[in-house]
């Protein structure tokens, strides 16, 4: 690039000092081929400067849309987005505390309502209960059921030693195939007692594994509460 | 830097909206600069559907990079960056035989365009520029991109130096020897010369 080609190129950039402007415009005055040299570029770069923009189609947006916009999500896509999502929990000094007592008192709440130990233990001395239990507190407790197959009556209750000889206190329930049952608590010992049969009909227990006389001519069931 | 439409939010808060998942905003950012892509692209291949699809791949490539850009530098001028490094990227995939290397090098002017085409006849407004976006598309790539930002989108050498990361001397040298391939091409289409 020769002096006057640079002169030229500084002017089209706009690098020239007012004095060099000066100069380069009285140059181009007086050398017609320099004068035609930069006609020529000027004019390059002002139909440059007035080339059209181009207008993107239709088809450019709609398909540029399409790409970044996010495709609707299914309902487990959404769920696992929402269920994996990282999260930052916030909190202050008052709310911690809330939060512990809330834990605190579920924790005794918890253990006020949570039943006693259970613990299943046989009787084998006695067929007329079929399960025993007993639960661990300072006086011991068996649980002793009462079976009868009784598939005409409409009620059977259990009197006894235990109960006060009130067969009102414990009525046995009916299951399937006239089956009535109760299971109740007792201490260890030895007991007494009789079915009542619709209120009216006193049996000894067919099934009790003794028997013994009531002292009026018939004969009571004999339990054996052992632990 | 030259903007299509700047109405409304500034492209800065566009970005922050859309780094928040706002597709909307983003899509505000694709109305606003496509056409400036669109034309930079058609000026750099020459084809209107590959110059729409290079500026689709510069839109997606910026949104996916969303996260990466520095808000202490212009939106637009990252976006021509990107826009730019497509069409360098389809310039060399389409010169076979010619490797990466061929752009990256300051081409020698070709002085055999210009006897090449001796039309004569004088020319129209319109045919002028019709045959000066013909010749653009002859410069060496690399006079190509500084001439079209440079005349074409009307962005100063700081700003091309910004997107092209070639010094502004370098930069005025390109845009220098584009200039002139262009006006002894446009000069031989005039007989009167």
């Amino acid at each position: 690039m020769d002096e006057q080609e640079l002169l030229i190129q500084r002017f089209l950039d706009h690098d020239l000092a007012p004095d060099e402007r000066v100069t380069f415009l009285q140059m181009i005055d007086a050398d017609p081929a320099l004068r035609r040299s930069w006609l020529n570029l000027e004019m390059v770069v002002a139909e440059a400067g007035q080339l059209p923009r181009i207008t993107p189609s239709a088809r450019f947006y709609s398909e540029l849309r399409a790409k970044i916009e996010p495709r609707p999500l299914g309902w487990w896509e959404r769920l696992s987005s929402v269920v994996r999502a990282p999260r930052t929990l916030e909190w202050n000094l008052a709310g911690a505390i809330a939060a512990a007592c809330v834990a605190i008192v579920s924790v005794v709440g918890l253990f006020a309502v949570m039943p006693s130990r259970v613990v299943e233990v046989t009787v084998p001395t006695s067929p007329a209960h079929t399960i025993a239990t007993r639960t661990e507190q300072k006086e011991p407790k068996v649980f002793v059921r009462l079976i009868l197959l009784q598939p005409e009556a409409h009620s059977v209750s259990v009197a006894g030693d235990f109960n006060g000889w009130n067969p009102a206190r414990t009525p046995l329930e009916r299951s399937d195939g006239g089956m009535w049952t109760a299971t109740i608590s007792l201490n260890p010992g030895r007991y007494q007692y009789m079915f009542v049969i619709d209120g009216k009909e006193w049996i000894a227990d067919p099934l009790a594994a003794e028997e013994t006389t009531d002292g009026f001519g018939a004969h009571n069931a004999v339990l054996d509460v052992a632990i | 830097m030259p903007q299509d439409q700047q109405v409304g939010p500034d492209d800065a808060h566009l970005v922050a909206r859309s780094l928040k998942q706002d597709h909307e905003a983003f899509g505000q950012l694709i109305e606003r600069h496509a056409s400036t892509i669109v034309s930079l692209a058609y000026r750099m291949v020459g084809n209107r559907a590959e110059a729409e699809d290079l500026a689709q791949e510069a839109f997606l490539t910026a949104f996916k990079a969303l996260s990466t850009f520095r808000s202490d530098s212009k939106f637009s001028t990252w976006l021509y960056r990107i826009g730019v490094n497509k069409c360098k990227d389809w310039l060399r995939a389409k010169r076979p035989g010619k490797g990466p290397a061929d752009l990256d090098v300051d081409e020698a002017l070709d002085t055999h365009v210009a006897e090449m085409r001796t039309p004569e006849r004088l020319l129209s407004q319109q045919q002028v520029a019709q045959e000066l976006e013909q010749a653009i598309q002859r410069l060496p790539p690399l006079y190509r991109e500084a001439f079209v930002l440079k005349h074409v989108e009307g962005c100063s050498y700081e700003e091309m130096q910004a997107v092209l990361g070639v010094s502004s001397d370098t930069l005025k040298m390109r845009v220098y020897k584009g200039r002139l391939q262009l006006s002894r091409e446009l000069a031989a289409l005039d007989p009167t010369q």
